[in-house]
């Protein structure tokens, strides 16, 4: 099946973001192969002859028939064990990897974010205030709009006093801060978070919990966050996607349940009855 | 194209940013600064002046003095080599943008044109008060230079965006067209002139795109001529042609070669 991104009208489906149908992707497992494969594919292309879509030897699918969507107010938490394919379906959705199969409709006009590694783009010899703008830029800002949220992502930076310091004197948690305030300044309507809000101090992480919570309920807007901590899930998510071997296999509303699921029937087996009962302990008694 | 030039419209401001930090970068750290972009062209005809007074080098005979002559031709020789150096080098060293982020390859190519006008241009300049200093004098017609300087800008980038593609998935080739560009360089006349009597450097210096695309940008400033205009014409032809292809196979390749990048 051919790829194709196609739009949502929005007059028709208000309230839905995006839609993912049978969505694959694959991957080679070895190196030198996956960088033959990468030479036929190559040469396929120019020569205008279809891709191949059955799996070749060491190919495996990263992600697989995955279909799932996403509607106004969702604060989506996408969880699984390492190489579950979370990572791989974000880079698809936020269209830096093309699929193999299956289609993505976003909603006519719709703008997204995608945050997959705080750091890029920040240059260590470059002050905060110059790493803004070059921040900015990456994300797609135009130099009007950074003009007009600069205050903003000072602000909710709290970096004023290290404006004019070289970002490599920066602690993580200060170029997370950096980061994630550009980010967020840019308003998306879909934002994918993955993994970016693990470093940081725990109060500026939850100022940007509290944050997402209200975001989504100003537009119609949806975050799309990997993570496989509970307190994150629990703290923010009112719906929980897990993921095992490129598939989805729970989809759900209770961010308790699917994390109970994911515990006791994926990850629980890797770990000893104790902490596998900690970690069920937290779920149920969570407070914020 | 036009695809091209609205990708470039609205991801300008990254063009402005990307192009201020590598230029003001590279010599943030340095006492001197920005005063290196001309303490290097004039170390460099010293160089040829040392090596010419010595008695080093036998170039054949030329129209200008001699480092004046190669002082120019490494000059434009250069603005090729970059203009396929740092498009070739265009996915590997933004890969971490290009996989982490929604950055498109064509804002970081455009940047990369543009960081190398801006660094040919204020080189050039020194290299124009030493020619004058060496007695070149200039005629109107040499105020076409910089468009004579075009194909070579096409086709620099046209091998650039193949071997990017390369040197993500075949890295041989990729090592391969570097090493061949040091060779080139020798099979080209820049330090030496085209009426050379070597027979066989001789005819491959005939067959030679370059000879002509830099002959005529060099002739045009140091003597208003126009240098084998029939040849010029048709290998700028041939640039922008290959220049077209390349940019189609590198917009349809990237996405299958970017994932492969797993450095990044």
């Amino acid at each position: 099946m051919k790829v194709t991104l196609s739009l949502i009208k929005k007059q028709t489906m208000p309230e839905l973001i995006l839609e993912v149908q049978d969505l694959s992707k694959k991957f080679c497992r070895r190196l030198k192969r996956s960088l033959y494969y990468g030479i036929t594919d190559v040469a396929r292309q120019t020569l205008g002859l279809s891709p191949q879509l059955e799996l070749r030897p060491e190919e495996f699918w990263a992600v697989n028939n995955v279909s799932f969507e996403v509607i106004a107010g969702d604060i989506i938490a996408v969880i699984g064990a390492n190489g579950s394919g979370k990572t791989t379906l974000m880079r698809m959705i936020a269209g830096i990897y093309q699929s193999n199969s299956g289609k993505i409709r976003y909603r006519q006009g719709l703008k997204v974010t995608p945050i997959f590694a705080l750091n890029v783009g920040l240059r260590n010899e470059f002050t905060g205030l110059e790493n803004i703008k070059l921040k900015a830029s990456i994300f797609g800002m135009t130099e009007q709009e950074l003009k007009e949220k600069l205050d903003f992502i000072i602000d909710f930076s709290e970096l004023e006093y290290a404006l004019k310091t070289p970002v490599g004197n920066y602690s993580s948690g200060m170029r997370a801060r950096l980061s994630y305030s550009v980010a967020i300044a840019t308003e998306p309507d879909l934002f994918i978070i993955d993994e970016a809000l693990a470093v940081g101090d725990s109060l500026f992480k939850a100022k940007c919990y509290e944050h997402l919570g209200e975001y989504v309920k100003e537009r119609e807007r949806a975050v799309l966050y990997v993570t496989n901590r509970i307190r994150k899930v629990m703290a923010l998510a009112n719906r929980v996607i897990v993921m095992r071997k490129g598939e989805i296999i729970r989809d759900s509303p209770d961010a308790g349940e699917a994390l109970e699921f994911y515990i006791n029937d994926i990850v629980g087996d890797n770990m000893t009855d104790n902490l596998k009962e900690m970690k069920l302990e937290k779920i149920r008694h969570f407070e914020m | 194209m036009w695809q091209f030039l609205s990708k470039i419209k609205s991801w300008w401001y990254l063009v402005k940013q990307l192009t201020q930090v590598e230029i003001v970068g590279l010599y943030k750290k340095s006492f001197l600064g920005m005063a290196w972009m001309f303490i290097l062209p004039i170390l460099a005809v010293v160089i040829w002046v040392v090596l010419n007074g010595a008695g080093v080098v036998n170039p054949g005979e030329t129209d200008i003095p001699y480092p004046a002559y190669v002082l120019l031709s490494t000059s434009i020789w250069g603005f090729f080599l970059e203009a396929y150096k740092s498009t070739s080098n265009l996915l590997t060293k933004n890969g971490r943008m290009l996989i982490m982020s929604e950055v498109p390859f064509e804002p970081l190519l455009m940047q990369k044109v543009v960081v190398h006008l801006i660094n040919f241009i204020i080189p050039f300049v020194v290299n124009i008060i030493v020619l004058l200093a060496f007695g070149v004098r200039f005629s109107t017609v040499a105020l076409l230079f910089p468009f004579s300087l075009f194909p070579l800008l096409l086709l620099g980038m046209a091998t650039g965006m193949v071997v990017a593609i390369f040197r993500i998935i075949m890295v041989d080739i990729a090592n391969l067209v570097d090493e061949g560009m040091k060779l080139l360089m020798f099979l080209t006349p820049i330090v030496y002139t085209p009426k050379i009597t070597t027979s066989w450097l001789q005819t491959i210096v005939e067959y030679n795109p370059l000879t002509y695309l830099i002959g005529f940008s060099r002739d045009l400033l140091t003597s208003g001529t126009f240098y084998m205009p029939v040849q010029y014409a048709v290998f700028t032809f041939v640039s922008l042609l290959l220049f077209i292809v390349a940019f189609r196979f590198l917009m349809k390749s990237s996405p299958i070669v970017l994932e492969r990048l797993i450095n990044n």
